[in-house]
């Protein structure tokens, strides 16, 4: 059992408590006076207190003893690691504010960037693209007021142009030849004329405008009288199909190459074939001489009317199609 | 008691006054973080704390560790310190009771170490143990500091003592604290450290004493 050190002397000790009390100055003024009164008077308690005295001299004489330097850097070493300064707090929060403040800064450039990169593609992808170039289906174009429609049937790529071969034969295969070539010098299709001469025949293909075309088949019925047979051959849109009109006339080719579509070009063709063919074999050759132009009053050759709903259009004066290309061979044979 | 020694505890109970002052003022800066006010604050008390716990535990190496064991645990605790009591009572407190603690642990291997070098003093260190004691005049403090082997004979008499009553002894003659300090530092109540720090000093008394014999 631990002994008590305040129960060693339970009774005794009362005059040394008072003692070093008076020793100490722990004692009230009266409890002072007192024990001077005591020490006075007795002896024996001047030499206890004289006895208490010494020891509190001994104990409070002995040499006070500096604490190692060690122990500053000791310290310090121990707080390092465990309570950091309220400064080094502060500068902590206040770094790791910085820090997340510039995460959260270069967090937001980052999305409004990525944000930015996706909209872009979607711009590319789903944006209306500018009409840089030609429609590639006609039946998508809008056709200008007052200007004649040139309706290509559904599916086709583009208008067919006029595309023929003009077949000729005649005994005067020189003199022929001859107007020909002056006629296509007269008329400037020089250059895209490219004829072939053979020994019983001329070749003359012609790419040139229709209006170039026209005056040059004007010309040509200067010497239509000249000739044996005139035949027409019209490239359809099937491609080794054609058309022939036999017997025919500089006029019936100016009206089938005016045609603005194949359609009604084969559609004419097609009608001035069975005309002519029926010419041919009606007697008195009153009919012929209609077509050949000696009596124009007899017979007029009835127009292609449009029968849908859209009504005919007039051709504006100077539109582009009389400039249009058209290719028509012509063969002179004998 | 000669004046040098009632000089010796005025001046520090008069330290001790003006510490309160200046430790509010520390205390706070160290609460916010001031190392600069913790350092001083440590400055302040480190030898005195050392001193005391030397005095108490007897162990430079001992007392070191203490001393750097306590301001750790001060510093820590710093934020707790809610200053019913001043900051160097508080000190104290924290001081006393790691050092009673520890020689709690070691009671029995220091009273070993003690018996071992009990024989070890010349005839010249008890002589001037035994004009002192005897000596019915005023004894001289200085020719007590002087005398190197007795300044070891009263601390190993005071080894003797028992921990509780050698701190009363330590915080009284050495550190200079009055009884109603004491009785704060330790917890105790005023008449225990009067009875206390009575019978410390009889005992010493008749330990040193039997060194004579």
């Amino acid at each position: 059992m631990k002994r008590n050190p305040d129960m060693e002397k339970p009774s005794s000790g009362s005059i040394d408590e008072l003692l070093n009390s008076f020793i100490d100055g722990e004692l009230m003024a009266g409890q002072q006076t007192e024990v001077e009164r005591l020490i006075a008077q007795d002896a024996k308690i001047a030499q206890r207190l004289r006895q208490m005295q010494q020891c509190k001299i001994l104990v409070g004489s002995l040499p006070d003893t500096e604490a190692p330097a060690e122990v500053l850097e000791g310290i310090k070493t121990s707080l390092a690691g465990k309570t950091p300064s309220a400064v080094e707090q502060t500068w902590d929060e206040w770094a790791a504010k910085k820090y997340f403040l510039v995460r959260r800064v270069l967090s937001a450039a980052a999305m409004i960037g990525l944000v930015a990169l996706l909209a872009a593609v979607v711009y590319t992808i789903v944006a209306p693209r500018p009409i840089t170039e030609e429609p590639v289906v006609i039946e998508d174009r809008q056709p200008p007021e007052k200007v004649e429609v040139i309706g290509p049937r559904h599916g086709v790529v583009t208008a067919m142009r006029f595309s023929g071969r003009l077949e000729l034969k005649t005994s005067t295969l020189i003199a022929v030849d001859a107007f020909i070539n002056r006629t296509i010098e007269d008329n400037g299709l020089l250059d895209s004329n490219d004829s072939a001469r053979r020994q019983d025949k001329r070749i003359y293909p012609l790419s040139c405008s229709r209006q170039d075309l026209n005056l040059l088949l004007a010309e040509l019925g200067n010497i239509w009288s000249e000739l044996n047979s005139a035949t027409l051959f019209i490239d359809t849109e099937v491609f080794g199909k054609q058309v022939v009109v036999d017997e025919v006339t500089p006029e019936q080719i100016v009206e089938i190459i005016n045609q603005n579509s194949p359609e009604k070009r084969i559609e004419l063709a097609k009608d001035f074939a069975a005309f002519n063919n029926i010419a041919k074999h009606v007697p008195g050759r009153e009919i012929m001489a209609a077509i050949e132009g000696r009596n124009r009053s007899l017979i007029t050759i009835p127009r292609p009317v449009l029968t849908g709903k859209q009504g005919t259009i007039r051709k504006p004066v100077g539109r582009a199609d009389d400039k249009e290309t058209v290719h028509l061979t012509i063969i002179v044979n004998w | 008691m000669t004046e040098a020694a009632n000089m010796n505890i005025r001046r520090r109970q008069a330290s001790n006054e003006r510490i309160n002052i200046d430790d509010a003022v520390l205390v706070e800066q160290s609460r916010r973080g001031d190392s600069e006010a913790m350092e001083r604050l440590i400055l302040k008390y480190q030898n005195r704390i050392y001193n005391v716990i030397l005095k108490i535990c007897a162990d430079p190496d001992d007392a070191a560790e203490l001393t750097q064991e306590t301001f750790v645990k001060i510093i820590e605790n710093l934020n707790k310190f809610e200053g019913r009591s001043g900051f160097y009572t508080w000190a104290f407190r924290i001081a006393v009771n790691l050092t009673l603690s520890y020689r709690q642990r070691s009671a029995k291997l220091a009273l070993r170490s003690l018996d071992a070098e009990e024989e070890h003093y010349d005839s010249q260190s008890r002589q001037v143990l035994k004009d002192f004691l005897s000596d019915d005049s005023s004894p001289d403090p200085a020719a007590v500091v002087q005398n190197k082997e007795l300044c070891e004979i009263v601390v190993k008499a005071m080894m003797k003592l028992d921990d509780a009553q050698r701190a009363v002894v330590v915080l009284r003659d050495i550190e200079g604290m009055n009884y109603a300090r004491i009785a704060e530092v330790l917890d105790i109540e005023l008449g225990t450290v009067r009875s206390r720090l009575s019978r410390a000093r009889s005992k010493l008394r008749d330990i040193l004493e039997a060194f004579l014999q």
